[in-house]
């Protein structure tokens, strides 16, 4: 069974870089983009079985975002990034067809739980 | 004597000084304002009051003055008739006897004689009777003197009698020194054109004894003086009979005149006086013990105790009612002071809690940067097993890591705590969610051996609040109070309706309570008894905002060693009436 594809996208190059390289020594084929536009360029070229995503981006709207993977790829499942104090945003992803949501900062057991559990269900479909 | 302390006083109580802070000053300011509406009930009540009763005293006294002198003019009066009718009588007489007798029959010694002895008999009070002729010459007389052939021509009274045709004199002294007056009557012999007197002389005693009916006390005296002031009657206070008396100048010749005249010392006394008819007699009264008033003094003590009890009634009025209202002021301002400061500092909290907010989301971005560099920095550690100092980078990198785990508590909590709830109230029984509470943390409780005992009330109307936030906060509430308490210690909640609005909850532990500057600050943010290693400081603050939130009220008492008690107060659900 080949790696699970993770995609990251958040404008926090740091945070999205060092996250990415700790899920890529967990196994991960894990990969940082900073915005919006990369992250759809990267989807086009390979789309990744996950996408963690931050809402809260500067440019297009993040949950515009959302809506526009969901409807191009409905297979890809997304976790949201979400920052503090932004959990509605996270509902309203949710809603929209988000998998789940994590806070920022974020325990890297519980985001490889979720992770796995995001690969599951886009297998089961 | 000193008045500017008492004018300071005075200026004192007069005005009311406006608020100012300080508790010992409002204690003050609370004395001033009662002084002060005392003062002011008891002048505006009792100046009128008294302005009253003195006009009515006045007006009485002049009543009762005015009374007295009624009675004096009837009391003289009646004397002046009863002197005046002896006089008359006496003077009838002689005129009867005259008229019935020839000048010849009178000269007669043994009939004058016969007569004055019935004359005597009939009239009394007649010394002795004498006929006398034309030229002055006493013809027959009969008496205890010898006067017969006694020669009156040049005497003053003669003259009188012969030009009035009648005549009444001054009082004299007789041969035996006793005070006496005369009655001449003239009596014309209408055919011969010559005249006769008789004359009788009559005894002062009678007269003195008219005089005492006079009501009269020591100090005073009641006398009959001639016109040129000669005391024809002996007199109490004034002389004997015949001295002088200091007349008063004497302006009304009819009726009764009463004075109100002053003595050369300057006291006040009554003068009265009344002239007698066919004489040159004036009846006087001096008055001067005032008996007359003394009803008047009488009353006045009554009047005056009246006063003062009703006065004494109206200050004691004054003084329970500014006490009352004055208590009512300093609750009405305490409650308002308190709710002042309540939402002074729920205000504080809300802005330190829009302020924790923004920091904690401004640092949130950095931590998680932290976390995740430290994470990589962690798992490439773990995978180099030749590093020499892996395990003292693995320690530090734990510390870091521990660090942000901390740091995203706090950053969570606060925003917890500024966070708008989205959630939609629900209804809900108060003793469901403590039960569960209860429940979660039995574990916990037989673990420190805390005793905690349920006081449910029965029957609670059901509040309109969030089950997750409330269980949140008695959890918070709970294990304070654990954390407060040595092993065997009790938590007692106890639940009831504080009013027919509000359910409360009250949460009371045995444990070593708080101080008073502990108390102050127990829902402030980081403020915590616990240290840094246990608590975040943001348990009651988060608590505080939660209840405020629902709409209701948390409220803390405590006393060191004795405990702690939290109150948790929730508006009830008002039903929406159901249309029928």
């Amino acid at each position: 069974m080949s790696a699970t594809k993770v995609l990251l996208v958040d404008d926090e190059a740091e945070f999205a870089s060092a996250l990415a390289e700790r899920l890529q020594m967990r196994g991960y084929d894990a990969k940082a983009v900073y915005s919006a536009d990369e992250g759809f360029e990267s989807i086009s070229r390979d789309a990744p079985d996950v996408i963690l995503m931050d809402l809260n981006m500067p440019g297009i709207k993040g949950i515009e975002a959302l809506k526009t993977v969901k409807l191009v790829h409905p297979a890809i499942e997304v976790i949201i990034l979400s920052g503090l104090g932004s959990e509605e945003t996270a509902t309203e992803g949710l809603r929209n067809g988000a998998f789940d949501y994590v806070v920022k900062p974020v325990e890297i057991e519980d985001l490889v739980i979720k992770i796995d559990q995001a690969k599951e269900k886009k297998d089961r479909k | 004597m000193k008045l500017r302390p008492f004018i300071d006083f005075l200026k004192s109580v007069i005005t009311f000084r406006p608020m100012d802070t300080g508790a010992d000053f409002a204690e003050m300011r609370y004395k001033g304002l009662k002084r002060t509406l005392v003062f002011w009930m008891s002048v505006l009540t009792i100046v009128p009051l008294l302005v009253l009763f003195t006009a009515s005293y006045y007006w009485l006294q002049a009543l009762f003055h005015e009374e007295s002198r009624h009675e004096l003019a009837w009391d003289i009066e009646n004397a002046k008739n009863q002197i005046e009718y002896f006089v008359d009588v006496k003077i009838s007489a002689l005129r009867f006897l005259a008229s019935g007798h020839r000048y010849d029959q009178l000269s007669d010694q043994q009939l004058l004689a016969r007569i004055f002895a019935a004359f005597k008999r009939e009239f009394g009070a007649v010394v002795d009777l004498g006929l006398i002729d034309k030229h002055g010459i006493q013809q027959s007389y009969t008496g205890p003197y010898n006067l017969q052939g006694k020669d009156y021509a040049n005497q003053e009274w003669f003259h009188k009698a012969v030009t009035r045709g009648i005549y009444v004199s001054d009082v004299f002294l007789g041969y035996r020194r006793l005070p006496h007056f005369a009655i001449a009557v003239k009596q014309d012999e209408p055919d011969t054109d010559t005249f006769w007197i008789l004359r009788a002389t009559i005894d002062m005693e009678t007269l003195n004894r008219l005089l005492s009916s006079i009501k009269l006390d020591d100090a005073d005296d009641a006398f009959i003086i001639s016109r040129s002031g000669t005391l024809q009657t002996s007199s109490q206070h004034h002389g004997d009979v015949l001295e002088q008396y200091a007349v008063p100048a004497l302006l009304r010749q009819r009726g009764i005149t009463i004075l109100d005249l002053k003595d050369d010392a300057g006291r006040p006394y009554v003068f009265g006086y009344a002239f007698i008819k066919d004489t040159s007699w004036i009846l006087s009264v001096v008055e001067k013990s005032g008996t007359r008033t003394k009803i008047a003094a009488v009353f006045r003590a009554e009047y005056f105790a009246v006063i003062a009890v009703i006065v004494f009634l109206i200050l004691l009025a004054a003084f329970r009612m500014v006490h009352v209202m004055v208590n009512w002021i300093r609750e009405s301002e305490e409650k308002r002071e308190e709710v002042l400061r309540e939402v002074e500092h729920a205000t504080k909290l809300a802005s330190i809690g829009r302020l924790a907010a923004g920091v904690s989301h401004e640092i949130n971005n950095p931590l998680a940067i932290i976390n995740e560099k430290a994470g990589l920095m962690k798992d490439i550690l773990m995978l180099s097993e030749n590093n020499v100092d892996r395990e003292k980078f693995l320690r530090s990198v734990n510390g870091i890591l521990d660090s942000v785990k901390r740091a995203r508590t706090i950053t969570h909590q606060l925003l917890g705590f500024a966070r708008r709830m989205d959630v939609t109230p629900e209804v809900l029984d108060i003793n469901d969610v403590l039960t569960e509470v209860v429940g979660f943390l039995q574990k916990e409780t037989l673990f420190r051996d805390v005793q905690v005992k349920q006081n449910l009330g029965a029957d609670l109307p059901r509040v309109k609040s969030n089950r997750g936030r409330l269980q949140q906060v008695f959890l918070n509430i709970i294990n304070n109070a654990m954390d407060a308490m040595e092993a065997g210690g009790r938590i007692e909640i106890i639940t009831d309706l504080k009013d027919k609005s509000t359910v409360r909850a009250r949460i009371r532990d045995s444990g070593r309570g708080m101080d008073a500057q502990t108390l102050k600050h127990i829902f402030d943010p980081f403020f915590t008894t616990k240290g840094m290693t246990k608590g975040t400081g943001l348990g009651l603050f988060i608590s505080y905002g939660i209840i405020k939130k629902l709409g209701g009220n948390i409220l803390v008492q405590s006393e060191v060693d004795k405990g702690t008690t939290f109150t948790v107060e929730l508006p009830v659900d008002q039903p929406v009436p159901t249309i029928a």
